[in-house]
């Protein structure tokens, strides 16, 4: 047990680096670029008094030295201090509060749905390899997988919204309705939800599904199956024993990484169908140049990326007693 | 992590390459005639072929032989398709099919010039950090897993949008830069594990210096495992642009694919048509990226002979 505690000792100090270089890079990205801050920091909207603009300079500290203003950053971040968005005049995190609330809502429901199919489907085109089914499974992932989501959200939207109005066309609930936990309203934000959530899942699943086809599809290929087989062990029975346990791995450092790719597809997603969670609000953001969003969604989502894959590490080195630290 | 990430960005990660097969690798790509030979009997192999010359075929088509000017403006907005518009037209009057064949240069142009920053900057980190290994691998390790953990659409639109130039050699900056991180990784590790293996030892023994040891024995061994990734990067790179066109962020100076589709969502032609201004273009991409990640695959299918059908 001494050697796990030093991998997560060695993990854990890694994905605090790994948030701290995040945090300097994110200081950094909004200074160096050509631009002056204080302009960029300001709205360029031409009417600002140009108070405003020395204001901001105050409150940003950008009289500061460079090392003052990075060891602020660090400190505010830490600290829960997100800067002031320039376009509402409130704190990032009051902005923001409730939109991550939403994405995390839509992300969390179609992770799941990915997770679950994505490994039957995955499991099935493995027994079936090289035949109709598995070509087929094959295709439909890599099918989606080249196809830009929000090209796909709308698709679905040609289809479900504007040729038969079964969904609504976007918001997450409807006007006039509170999100509150009774029936109706609870209902109703799941079918404004139903399309972006379809979007998504599909959209994502191919990783899942080739992952865990593929290395099945390995370890079936091991000695060790023939073995199982030769003993007199059914295909059912050399599933469940022999090979899934062991194709799992891969499947958990796919769904890791894949964070950063769905939370990618989720953003897109939610501009298409107008759902206003943190996509919706970071791609208004950079229409309105509201940088102090931009930089916390930045450290937000590397921040997000990084503890899932300290997870993921966790969990395979606990799957895996091979696994060691690299 | 863009495919090891979507892949980054997803796709790349798809072809789970393993090191321990570069042997194989490095074999087959010495062979070219009987890789191609190989490559050519898959189906993949075959079908994204002809995906890329068919669109090879349209961008010489186009240059040549295009009826209308895309900069045509007239007074039949938005109209659903016809003889003479067999995509219809757009807000402007100007004619989809000639925006959509007249996209296919400059979509492709960013597929290639992206990946070859990318490929270019991730292998040069791969080598110097395999190589080097000690406390600069670290650090160059540490740097990489920044951009491997901040989503690739997070990193591409705030440095996007922080840069503010819209013209297509920044978007191809864009994309190329955000995108090297998973080669900086497979190359990496390759290096680590071809540096235990005694023809490097032998070399050194011999005197060899540094440069020629990567020039010679290093590099040569890494081709084969990230040629399959060069080709499914740009198949991500043309996908990463047609994004970032579709959130306002892509090149305003050529019209691509993205920009089609960008117009289309953009005059709420989802909802109220015509529906062709906003399919076919996202067709054109869906197939482009198709036949790349196909020819990407078949690559991978001979590079990685344990899955060949026996």
């Amino acid at each position: 047990m001494a050697s796990f505690r030093r991998v997560l000792s060695k993990r854990v100090f890694n994905a605090f680096v790994t948030i701290l270089l995040i945090m300097l890079v994110n200081f950094l990205l909004f200074r160096v670029m050509p631009s002056d801050p204080a302009d960029m920091m300001t709205p360029r909207d031409p009417t600002t008094p140009p108070e405003v603009k020395w204001r901001n300079i105050e409150a940003w500290g950008l009289n500061d030295s460079l090392y003052v203003q990075l060891y602020k950053y660090f400190v505010g971040t830490l600290t829960g201090d997100w800067g002031i968005s320039f376009w509402y005049e409130d704190n990032v995190a009051n902005v923001l509060g409730s939109a991550i609330g939403w994405t995390m809502l839509l992300l969390g429901t179609s992770s799941a749905l990915t997770f679950i199919i994505g490994i039957i489907l995955g499991k099935y085109a493995a027994r079936k390899r090289g035949k109709p089914a598995d070509v087929a499974i094959t295709s439909f992932g890599l099918f989606f997988y080249g196809m830009p989501i929000f090209w796909f959200g709308i698709l679905l939207m040609v289809l479900f919204v504007s040729i038969i109005p079964l969904f609504p066309s976007g918001q997450y609930i409807s006007a006039g309705l509170h999100p509150e936990l009774t029936l109706t309203s609870i209902s109703d934000i799941l079918w404004h939800m139903a399309l972006p959530c379809a979007t998504l899942t599909i959209g994502s699943i191919a990783g899942i599904v080739l992952i865990q086809r593929n290395s099945l599809i390995d370890v079936l290929t091991e000695e060790y199956i023939v073995t199982a087989y030769a003993k007199g062990l059914t295909e059912a029975q050399v599933m469940k024993r022999h090979a899934t346990p062991n194709a799992r791995l891969p499947v958990v450092t796919t769904l890791a990484m894949d964070t950063a790719f769905i939370l990618g597809g989720a953003f897109q997603i939610e501009v298409v169908f107008s759902y206003k969670g943190l996509g919706y609000v970071t791609i208004e953001a950079i229409g309105r140049q509201d940088y102090p969003i931009l930089q916390f969604v930045f450290f937000i989502g590397g921040v997000a990326v990084v503890i899932a894959n300290l997870i993921a590490d966790l969990v395979l080195v606990k799957l895996d007693p091979r696994v060691t630290i690299t | 992590m863009t495919f090891e990430k979507k892949f980054e960005s997803g796709t790349r990660r798809l072809l789970a390459f393993n090191p321990l097969l570069a042997d194989k690798a490095g074999l087959s790509m010495r062979n070219i005639g009987r890789t191609t030979d190989l490559f050519m009997a898959t189906w993949m192999g075959k079908i994204g072929t002809g995906i890329l010359v068919f669109f090879l075929g349209i961008v010489v088509f186009t240059e040549l032989f295009v009826p209308y000017d895309p900069g045509d403006f007239t007074t039949d907005k938005l109209l659903d398709p016809s003889l003479e518009h067999p995509f219809g037209t757009d807000q402007v009057g100007r004619d989809v099919l000639t925006r959509t064949l007249h996209g296919t240069k400059a979509s492709l142009m960013v597929g290639f010039t992206a990946m070859i920053i990318s490929m270019g900057l991730g292998t040069i980190v791969g080598l110097a950090s395999g190589y080097w290994g000690g406390w600069r691998d670290e650090v160059i390790m540490r740097v990489n897993d920044v951009f491997l953990s901040v989503p690739w659409l997070v990193l591409m639109i705030v440095i996007a949008s922080i840069w503010g130039a819209q013209d297509l050699t920044s978007v191809i900056v864009v994309i190329g830069v955000t995108g090297w991180s998973t080669t900086a990784r497979i190359v990496r590790s390759q290096v680590l594990s071809l540096k235990a293996r005694q023809f490097i030892e032998r070399a050194k023994a011999l005197g060899a210096g540094d440069w020629h040891i990567i020039r010679r024995h290093i590099f040569p061994n890494v081709v084969p495992l990230i040629f399959a990734n060069a080709i499914l990067t740009i198949a991500i790179s043309i996908l990463s642009e047609s994004t970032l066109s579709f959130l306002g962020l892509g090149p305003q100076d050529v019209e691509t694919w993205g920009r089609v589709l960008e117009d289309a969502y953009n005059n709420n032609v989802a909802l109220a048509g015509p529906f062709m201004f906003i399919i076919m273009p996202g067709i054109c991409i869906v197939v482009v990226v198709l036949g790349f990640t196909f020819i990407g695959y078949a690559m991978d299918e001979i590079l990685n002979p344990k899955l060949r059908k026996r």
